[in-house]
């Protein structure tokens, strides 16, 4: 038996040396400087090769086998050892339980819609889907859009009704929408339906229920005979959509001068389902909105003729809906313009 | 307005009806009741005494002994009211009764001596407030012992008809006119008034009309041998639960013929009236009256008064004077029943702060024949009480009204018209039901065919009814709105239309809101107090609309920019906080508003109707042809006089602002450190990027400039900017709004140590601003 050279003495100790270390080896990091050390361009394996002019001509082939050997087993060793290893830190983030979920950062800095505008966008889309044009008319009118066009002549108590604030031009800041319904009907042709919503003033001092300054939305159908079965359906739908529930309604008489005949419309209260409670001061019912037939003056007001043409008209108090969308106490918060109001919405 | 079941239930036989769903059926059908009253309920063992003997009481000096009878037996009870005398008539409350107000009478001994029983006031009864003495039933005829509610008018149901429904129906302002709806709503009859009066043949006294544009109608007569007493127990109660004072008889005859016709009356002692004349006119400059309320009252030339031969006697419809009253020793009255004209009394009432019930009334534009119903009621009404009264004149009837009575108004339409607009078909509502109904409301109708006469009644001619339109709210109510099919209009399926510029605001809001900023909706007007403070004015040349009437001394302009009150906004959220964020050193604040503000320059809006502003003749003649002379004039006066409305441009305003001091005890801080407005300054402009870029619009080129170096801004150079401030430009050259830090010295004036970033522009001008070009490489 012939004595073993000494490459091969040294080749099959390295393999052992190798395999110790390799399996010393505790992190990922110190695996892989051991594999640059071993397997690297100028890995200690790799630079065995160098040595082949020192070995014997006929040991050279065995030789370059053994060591071509030793990296393949050197190299599958590794791998072995680094699956142990990553297999090992999966376990450790699976086995973390060291998380807080009530701890975290500090909120995402949010924006908020003022509620009135989120009111008026849900109406806004209601009207549209149903064919109504949306439209936004000036705050400050003429006295003869805002009374004359609307019936409302100089003698008319009405005026005095509606206290107003009036301006160094002679002109008056809206005390209604209703000066919009004139407007649209010239800008656009009969038949047709529009709202239009906005803010209107009135000059009378401020309480928890009363401002100078409010938002209205006012809706106007203009069509051939035009009929209250009309408005009654008409109302029927809308205020379902808005206030998101079957709403029964009823007419009463109710005195506007640029309606005729003139309603004051009424739901049945929720709350009690109309046997009488205290936020129906026990009628059963919530005045709602005023609403009518166009009158004859308004529409000749308008350019139309009211032989050819009517209309039905509403105003829905926009603010009023939005107190009791929100359960909103005072009036005033709506345009008080306080941020920690403000930032509930 | 207050309305007595029970008086009612005297024109129109209301048997079988339930008061309660009575008030439903009269809500819907008429006005609106708020509210529905029970009076002199819980009565029943109240009975009618004669006090036959009156003696002290031996414990007490306040208290007496009254000795009453009642019916067949007399009892004594300790009674303290201070008008017991012998002879009264008055209530006796047995023991054991609870009376309304809880308290239940003991039979027990009051101070030492046995009361059983006690004699009640109105109060006690719960039929008033009124407790200075017993409720005195003198002239009521039943026999002692007689249950109250049998002997005089107990058990009522009052309905508090809400007064601004009826502000258009001046003939619902007395009873029988409401009674005339009921009779129509029960489909019974009206009793008629009994108006059978033996008049004098006299002149009550010289009358002139001098103002009859103020004075239509004015009716007088004269009554002699009259004595002033309490009216009938059964009228004072009647007028104390309808809300007015009983004082004596001839004055509650006129409150009553009031409350009951709808008509105002007066009655002047007749022996007051000087010269033996009565002249109605216009008051003279400076001229002054004493009003029966004690204060003297400076009168001007449109109000209307009633003169004797030597000044005024009494304020038109609104009060009479204190020299003219009726007194306790007056025999002779003169009674005046007039109709006068509703703006000049409503004038008068407002300026004086003097709106009576009867100027109320008058303000409403009353029937004029109604003045003379009222006048004979009273006459009628006067002999009832004071049977020796006798009228020594006949009726006089002064005034325009009188001299040429027009003939009543008729519109023409048809029953087909009526039937289109509420909707309802001929089965629905027939001929015969639309004619008896109308009848019921006594407008006259003549039919020929489907053709309808109406003639409009005097009542309701003032100014409620005046067209077929009217007529269909008549026929409506009646017929019940609650009748009428619901129907889906027919409509053409057209897309709506949305301004751009709505689409444009929607658009800007949710990226602004979605970016982490907050929607403000603030006032029209702005604060005078902050912009005083903070150094915010508009630059030299540009001026705010203004107030006429400031509701206070803060609100005399209209803004022209959303900035000073955005900014006093963001001042606030420093102090309080915002979102939850404590307010302290390194809050920050984003808010933004979209609104319009106020430009005085002229815009080409004239706020009337464009064919007004630029039709031709024949365009205006086409549009005036339908109009009323009411209507005509508003139309000539606007078309005449109206200047153009001013600009009212729809801006965007942001705020950003943080806060540098510590709490609200640290000191200011004069400098802001130029990393907090660099970066304040970087954040408006990547704000503005990112709405930019959202729009798909072209980003905007900021240009530089310094205070009062922006005359391209769309409102000129605001004082509040700093030289870090720039204009927006879009590429098209034009400056849509501005973008800058506070100026410095509006910086320290905030009330906390701060600094912030303003942008402000005009979202019509954003619109403008050029597409993004998409689809290059
Ligand atoms: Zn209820």
């Amino acid at each position: 038996m012939s004595e073993l050279p000494d490459w091969q003495i040294e080749i099959d100790g390295a393999i052992g040396r190798w395999q110790t270390d390799i399996d010393e080896a505790l992190t990922l990091e110190a695996l892989r400087s051991l594999e640059v050390r071993a397997l690297g361009k100028q890995g200690e394996i790799p630079g065995l090769m160098k040595r082949i002019p020192q070995i014997p001509p006929q040991d050279r082939k065995a030789f370059g086998q053994a060591v071509n050997a030793l990296q393949t087993q050197a190299a599958a060793a590794i791998e072995t050892r680094r699956d142990v290893l990553v297999e090992a830190l999966i376990a450790t983030e699976l086995n973390d339980t060291s998380f807080d979920p009530t701890q975290s950062l500090a909120p995402l800095r949010r924006g908020h819609t003022h509620p009135l505008s989120t009111v008026q966008a849900d109406i806004e889309e209601i009207f549209h889907s149903m064919g109504f044009h949306v439209l936004d008319y000036p705050e400050i009118e003429s006295e003869f859009d805002n009374f004359e066009a609307l019936n409302i002549p100089g003698w008319h108590p009405a005026r005095e009704m509606q206290d107003t604030f009036w301006l160094d031009n002679g002109h008056l800041l809206r005390t209604h929408t209703s000066p919009g319904q004139v407007r649209a009907m010239h800008e656009f042709q009969a038949p047709f339906r529009a709202i239009f919503p906005g803010k209107v003033f009135r000059y009378e001092a401020t309480d928890a229920s009363h401002e100078h300054t409010f938002h209205q939305v006012e809706g106007l159908m203009i069509d051939r005979k035009v009929t209250v079965g009309h408005l009654l359906d008409s109302m029927r739908t809308l205020l379902s959509a808005i206030l998101q529930r079957e709403v029964e309604i009823r007419l009463r008489p109710g005195y506007f001068p640029f309606v005729e005949p003139g309603f004051e419309l009424d739901i049945r209260c929720q709350v009690c389902a109309g046997k009488g409670c205290s936020a129906c001061k026990r009628r059963g019912w919530l005045e709602l909105l005023p609403c009518g037939l166009v009158h004859p003056n308004v529409l000749r007001a308008g350019g139309l003729d009211p032989e050819e043409w009517q209309g039905w008209a509403f105003g829905l108090g926009l603010s009023r809906l939005v107190m009791m969308r929100y359960g909103v106490p005072d009036v005033r918060l709506l345009m008080g313009g306080d941020l920690r109001f403000l930032s509930q919405f | 307005m207050l309305v007595s079941w029970r008086w009612l239930s005297q024109f129109v036989d209301t048997q079988g009806v339930d008061p309660l769903q009575f008030a439903e059926k009269f809500t819907t059908t008429v006005a609106e009741i708020d509210d529905v009253v029970q009076w002199g309920f819980g009565l029943r063992d109240v009975r009618v005494v004669d006090v036959i003997a009156v003696a002290p009481h031996p414990n007490a000096d306040k208290l007496r002994l009254a000795t009453v009878e009642l019916g067949g037996r007399t009892v004594q009870v300790v009674c303290g009211a201070p008008d017991l005398r012998v002879g009264l008539r008055v209530p006796f409350v047995p023991p054991g009764v609870t009376l309304p107000s809880g308290i239940t009478v003991r039979d027990g001994e009051v101070r030492g001596v046995a009361s059983p029983g006690m004699l009640a006031s109105e109060k006690d009864l719960g039929l008033s407030d009124e407790n200075a003495g017993l409720l005195s039933l003198d002239g009521c005829t039943a026999p002692a012992g007689t249950r109250l509610h049998e002997a005089i008018v107990l058990e009522d149901v009052l309905y508090d008809v809400d007064n601004k429904a009826i502000t258009h129906r001046p003939d619902l302002w007395g009873l029988y006119g409401v009674a005339r709806e009921v009779a129509a709503m029960l489909d019974k009859p009206l009793k008629p008034f009994d108006l059978d009066l033996v008049l004098g043949t006299t002149a009550p006294l010289a009358i002139r009309v001098e103002a009859p544009d103020a004075c239509p109608r004015y009716l007088c007569a004269r009554v002699a041998n009259v004595s002033v007493q309490p009216a009938p127990v059964d009228a004072r109660l009647l007028l104390r639960r309808l809300g007015t004072r009983p004082i004596s008889n001839l004055v509650d005859a006129t409150n009553l013929v009031m409350l009951e016709t709808g008509n105002p009356l007066h009655a002047f002692d007749a022996r007051t009236l000087r010269g033996g004349e009565i002249v109605v006119r216009r008051a003279k400059a400076h001229e002054t009256i004493a009003t029966l309320d004690g204060q003297l009252r400076q009168l001007q030339t449109h109000d209307c008064v009633i003169c004797d031969a030597e000044g005024p006697v009494a304020l038109a419809a609104i009060m009479g004077g204190a020299n003219s009253e009726i007194r306790p020793d007056t025999t002779e009255l003169i009674l005046e029943a007039a109709n006068f004209d509703a703006p000049t009394i409503r004038r008068t009432a407002m300026r004086l702060g003097m709106r009576s019930e009867s100027s109320a009334r008058f303000e409403k534009a009353l029937d004029p024949v109604l003045a003379e119903t009222a006048a004979r009621r009273f006459l009628k009404l006067c002999q009832t009480w004071n049977p020796e009264a006798r009228i020594t004149s006949h009726l006089a009837d002064c005034g325009p009204f009188s001299a040429d009575a027009k003939p009543l108004s008729v519109i023409h339409t048809t029953a087909t018209y009526l039937r289109e607009r509420l909707g309802v078909t001929a089965v629905e509502l027939p001929d015969a039901w639309l004619d008896a109904c109308l009848t019921r409301l006594e407008f006259r109708v003549a039919r020929t065919g489907d053709a309808l006469a109406v003639t409009i009644p005097s009542f309701r001619a003032t100014k409620d009814i005046k067209i077929a339109e009217d007529l269909v709210e008549e026929l409506g109510r009646h017929y019940g709105y609650d009748n009428i099919r619901s129907e889906a209009p027919r409509v053409a399926a057209r897309p709506p239309h949305t301004p751009a510029l709505k689409l444009l605001e929607r658009q800007v809001r949710n990226t602004l809101v979605h970016a982490g900023l907050t929607e403000q909706v603030l006032y029209a007007f702005d604060d005078e107090e902050t912009r005083a403070r903070l150094l915010l004015a508009e630059p030299a040349g540009l001026t705010r609309v203004a107030v006429k009437n400031p509701i206070s001394v803060q609100h005399t302009h209209l803004r022209r920019n959303l900035l000073p009150n955005l900014l006093a906004v963001a001042e606030k959220g420093l102090v309080q906080g915002d979102d939850g964020q404590p307010a302290r050193k390194g809050l920050t604040i984003g808010v933004f508003e979209i609104g319009r503000v106020f430009v005085p320059e002229k815009s080409d809006d004239r706020g009337l109707p464009p064919v007004l502003v630029n039709g031709t003749e024949a365009e205006l003649a086409a549009y005036t042809a339908g109009m009323d002379s009411e209507m005509l004039r508003g139309v000539l006066d606007a078309r005449s006089g109206t200047k153009p409305l001013p600009l009212q441009p729809m801006h965007l305003g942001i705020v950003f602002a943080e806060r540098l001091g510590g709490g609200a005890e640290g000191t200011k801080l004069v400098i802001a450190p130029t990393e907090v407005t660099h970066r304040l300054l970087q954040q408006g402009i990547a704000m503005l990027n990112h709405l930019l870029s959202w729009l798909g619009k072209q980003p905007l080129a900021l240009l530089a400039s310094g205070p009062e170096s922006s005359p391209g801004a769309p409102d000129g150079s605001p004082t509040w900017r700093s030289k870090l401030g720039y204009d927006l430009v879009a590429s098209t050259g034009e400056t849509i709004g501005f973008l800058a830090a506070l100026h410095p010295r509006v910086r320290i004036a905030l009330d906390q140590p701060a600094q912030a970033v303003v942008v402000e522009l005009d979202l019509r001008a954003l619109e403008r601003v050029p597409a993004i070009v998409r689809g290059n490489q």
